[in-house]
Formats: structure tokens, sequence, C-alpha cells
């Protein structure tokens, strides 16, 4: 009825196919997890990378392999364990005895989708290491800066901190994901699809047969497409408040900062493209709001002690914001 | 071996148990004649007297004279000097509040301690309030719920004219804006039938998902989804556009009735 009055502007057809071909494919592997997908697939449109938390046998190594084989880019994978230097990941100069010069070995950094499972096993050294690549998309080694290839995406993976042999990672490498998205456990019917999936499977490596969806190409033009997405100046301004709001809130110790008030734009633009909208509305905002802020913001002790969640603080704080209608 | 030393074996067996006992009772015989050794010792020291003179000292009756005619030592007088500003007022508060309160049976201990409790209330208030604990939300026991205020109000959707401001709306041809005024008075009717929870925090999803009637609940997703466009999404809208729109939300009204 509404494609009678108001015509597309936008042909979002073609990221609404690959978005559709997508989850199809990880539905055959995943069971349930759905808005988390949704978030993942939307954190890879609005040019972002992903930290993906969740407690050991949740399927969430898995599930950024599967979203790294659907796209035919350059893929790499570093499993961060607490002895890994950052030249094991950034790469090294290495002398030649033939040239008698020292020539750059590129490490596993260098690819489109990069998967560090385990992020947080790793020391804040070598945390430290990804800064200026996950920001800057590039990196300066001896004096020498090199530009990554796009897309650039970084994929990571933490056990809850609380867990043994863990390390928080830093304020300013949390900032740099888009989304932190918490993956729960199945619920009941998911854990009997996934017992009996498994039973009628009659090979394990269940990757072996995904195809590609798109290709590295296709994922710029995407994010291209997402960025020129329309949102109202009063979306704009939703967006600020909530984050202006996370600042002077007295549940924080440390609010949202401008870097997270851009990140909910993007995801937002990115989200109404996956529902088929070339324009951002609160809702998507909203939506976005908690996996963009979760990681970024900080509770005070006493908060903390009474078993506040980020996320309750986040849904208090977007109650107290006015919705423009 | 001789008879006894039989009559010892033969018997060995029931005296055993008497060893024990036999053991206790020596020990206490010893303490027990020890004590009274030591007395017999003692009774024999010699008392001595202490026969020296005691020179008995007198106070100075002058000086306790001096002491007493000293008018800082006169606590039943008067008050020395006059009273400050500060302590007429409190003493005419006092007057005041004594002569309400006067005629009431143990007005006196009662004020006394309903000011005592509201001056403990006050302390432990400006101990809370330093410490930023919420003391009602402790009380309440459900620490999880953060009381925040809104920031702002929106315009009140059940104090405006909606008629008046949509007549003006298209009489300007600013249909962007008539849809709007549209879309709130839709709410305005949802809300007066108690189909939702009108608050400023909710989004236009939350409205449709509180919808329980599914004819309803769709009706409204696709009156939600035209202001989206035009509101949100800026989609250019004429007259004849806003006709169509204009007959959606009359049909919706109309459903509701």
């Amino acid at each position: 009825m509404e494609d009678e009055i108001f015509e597309q502007r936008t042909d979002l057809s073609k990221l609404s196919t690959a978005v559709e071909q997508i989850k199809a494919t990880l539905a055959k592997i995943i069971i349930g997890q759905h808005d988390s997908i949704d978030l993942l697939i939307a954190g890879i449109l609005a040019d972002g990378h992903i930290l993906i938390e969740g407690v050991p046998g949740v399927a969430k190594t898995l599930t950024a392999k599967l979203i790294a084989k659907s796209i035919d880019a350059k893929y790499s994978r570093i499993q961060f364990t607490p002895d890994l230097m950052p030249s094991d990941i950034l790469g090294t100069s290495v002398f030649n005895p033939k040239t008698a010069d020292f020539e750059f070995k590129h490490g596993p950094i260098f690819g489109n989708i990069i998967l560090i499972d385990e992020i947080n096993r790793a020391p804040a050294k070598t945390q430290s290491a990804l800064f200026e690549v996950m920001e800057e998309r590039q990196l300066t080694i001896d004096g020498q800066t090199y530009k990554m290839e796009e897309p650039f995406t970084v994929l990571a993976t933490q056990n809850p901190v609380e867990h043994e042999g863990t390390y928080r990672l830093p304020e300013a490498q949390l900032d740099r994901f888009i989304f932190k998205i918490e993956i729960k456990y199945p619920s009941l019917d998911e854990e009997i699809a996934i017992l009996s999936q498994q039973h009628n499977q009659k090979t394990n490596d269940q990757l072996k047969h995904i195809e590609p969806v798109l290709s590295a190409q296709d994922v710029v033009a995407l994010r291209q497409l997402v960025l020129g997405l329309h949102v109202e100046e009063k979306i704009l301004i939703y967006a600020a408040k909530i984050i202006h709001e996370s600042r002077n809130s007295k549940s924080l110790y440390l609010g949202g900062s401008p870097r997270a008030s851009l990140a909910i734009i993007n995801a937002a633009k990115a989200l109404a493209a996956i529902k088929g909208r070339d324009f951002v509305t609160p809702d998507d905002i909203t939506y976005v709001a908690a996996p963009v802020l979760r990681h970024r913001i900080m509770l005070t002790p006493d908060k903390e002690m009474e078993g506040v969640t980020p996320d309750d603080v986040v849904a208090q704080i977007i109650q107290k914001i006015e919705v423009p209608r | 071996m001789t008879n006894s030393h039989l009559y010892l074996l033969k018997n060995f067996n029931y005296m055993h148990k008497f060893i024990p006992a036999f053991f206790i009772a020596l020990l206490m015989t010893v303490f027990l004649t020890g004590t009274p050794c030591a007395a017999v010792k003692k009774a024999h020291a010699i008392v001595r007297t202490d026969t020296s003179k005691i020179d008995v000292k007198q106070f100075d009756a002058k000086a306790i004279n001096n002491y007493h005619k000293d008018k800082d030592f006169n606590y039943s007088g008067e008050a020395v000097g006059q009273p400050t500003f500060w302590e007429r007022f409190w003493n005419w508060l006092w007057g005041k509040i004594m002569q309400l309160f006067g005629k009431v049976p143990f007005a006196g201990p009662f004020l006394k301690y309903l000011l005592l409790g509201l001056a403990i209330t006050l302390l432990i208030y400006v101990i809370f309030k330093s410490l930023g604990i919420d003391a009602m939300q402790l009380l309440r026991g459900d620490a999880k719920k953060l009381d925040l205020p809104y920031s702002e109000s929106l315009e009140n959707i059940h104090e405006m004219n909606f008629d008046a401001e949509i007549e003006k709306a298209i009489s300007r041809h600013d249909f962007r804006l008539a849809v709007r005024l549209l879309y709130l008075k839709c709410l305005k009717q949802l809300s007066d039938k108690e189909l939702i929870r009108w608050q400023i925090d909710k989004t236009n999803a939350a409205y449709i998902y509180e919808l329980t009637d599914p004819v309803q609940k769709q009706t409204f997703g696709l009156l939600t989804r035209q202001f989206e466009f035009i509101w949100y999404g800026d989609f250019p809208i004429d007259k004849d556009t806003f006709s169509k729109i204009n007959a959606l939300f009359q049909n919706f009204k109309n459903h509701l009735q």
C-alpha cells in the first residue's frame, strides 16, 4: 500500500538481496541469534569493527567466521594469547642478505576481514598495536605508513572479563568498535534444534559448503550507499541528546564519546537500509543505542555493586529523551 | 606364688577400674591439705599500729567567702550583659511555640522529641545526599530502577486543538505538518481509548507493539509508515498525496469509533 503512495528514492535491492542471502546462509548453521546477525551485518555495512562477547561455547567464533566467509575477501585469523607481541600482528622488518636491506614482512592484520579470536587474552601492550590500524586504517612501522585495503573490518570475540586469564580492553580500543554484540545462551527450543542439526549432519566441516555472497568491492559499494542515506536534523539531535545525557548521567563514570555519536548514526543508517528504508527513524537509533554504548560507558562503582548493567542505564537514558515526532 | 598373689591376679580386671579414681583422690588430698598449712604459717605475722600524730588541714574560710562573693561563680542570678539579637529572636520564637503548645499535655517532651527526630532526619538526608544515595530506593529494595525525570516535555497532545491546527496547515499548503498533526491526533485517539499509553520516550514501533488487535496493529502500522516517510524521510507531499493519506487516517478514526 505504501508503495502506491511513495516510491523508493534509493535502490536498495542489491543490499536487500545480499542481506537475505547472508541471513539464509547463516541460518543453515547458526540457530537463533537473529538480532546478533542483524547487528553483525549492520556493523559491516556501517564500516565498523565489531566486538562479539559471550561465554565459551555460544558460537561467537563460528558466527564471525561465517560472516567472514560470506564475503569474498582476504580473510585472516589471529588467535590472541598472553605472549602475543605487537609485531606478531602487524608484521616486522626482516633483514634480506641478498639485497642487504631490511624488508617489511606483513603481519596477519593485512587483510580485509580480520577475525581476532579471544581478543582479551592479550595484554594491553599488544592491544595498543591495534589502535592506529582500527581507527585510521593504516599502520606506521619504522617510519613507513601502510594503508589498509578496503574493506577493512575487525571482528573480535572475547569472553566476559570476569573469566580467568583475560584482560579488560583499554577504553581507547573499546571505543573503536562500533558494536559490542552480546551472544546469550540459546533458548530450550534453539538448544534442541542445535542438537538435532548436529545429529543429522553427516560432516563436521560446516563451513565447507559456504559460498561467498558479496565481493570486497560489493561491500565497499554498499557502504557508500549506506553512508548516503537520509537523516533528518531532528534525528541527529535525538542521537546527540542520548550521548550527551550519557555524559551527565549520575550512574555513569564515563559517558559516550563523539565517536559514539557517529557510530549511532552510521549504525542506524545501516539498520534502516537492512529494513528497506533510505532514511533513519528514532526506532533505528534506539535499537542500536545499547550495542553502540554498552562497551563505551563505565558505570559508577556503586551502580556496579547494585547489579545495574550498562544496558539498564542506556534504557533509562533513552527513557529520558523525548522522541522527535 | 602365694595365695595373695593369686587373689590379686584373679581380681586384676576388676581392680584396674579403680586406678584413675585413686590418683584423683590422691591429688585432691595434696591440694586441700596444702592450703590450711599455708594459713597456719600466716597467723604468726606481727600487726603494727601507726602511732604518728595526724595534723588535720582546714579550709581557708576567708578564701571561701571571697569565692562566694565573686559574681563569676554566681549561677543563680541574672545573666550578665544584654542578650544579642539572635538570642532575643530564639527567646521570642520559643515563647510563641510554648504559647501554642503550652496548654497541650506533654507538649514539652513531644516537641523535644519531634525536633530531635527532625534534626536526625535532616542529618541522614544530608549524609545520603552528599554520598549520592537515594534513600527511598534503598527502602524500596529496588536498586535496579534509576529514577530519571524527563528532561523536557513534548507538546501536550491532550491539550492541542488538532482540527484547527490541521486546517491551518492545509490552508498554508504545509502538508508535511498536516500529516504530522494527523498522526499525533491518531495517537491521542488511541490514548483516549486506552489502547496505548502515551509517553514521550516511546517510539512509533513501541505504540504499534502495544496494540493488541491485529487489524488495528496493521492499519496503524501502515499510517505510521506514511508518517515516517514524510516526517523522517522528507519525502515530498502534494495535495493529492495528502488527500490519500488523510483518507487513511479518517478510515482509522472511523474504525476506532
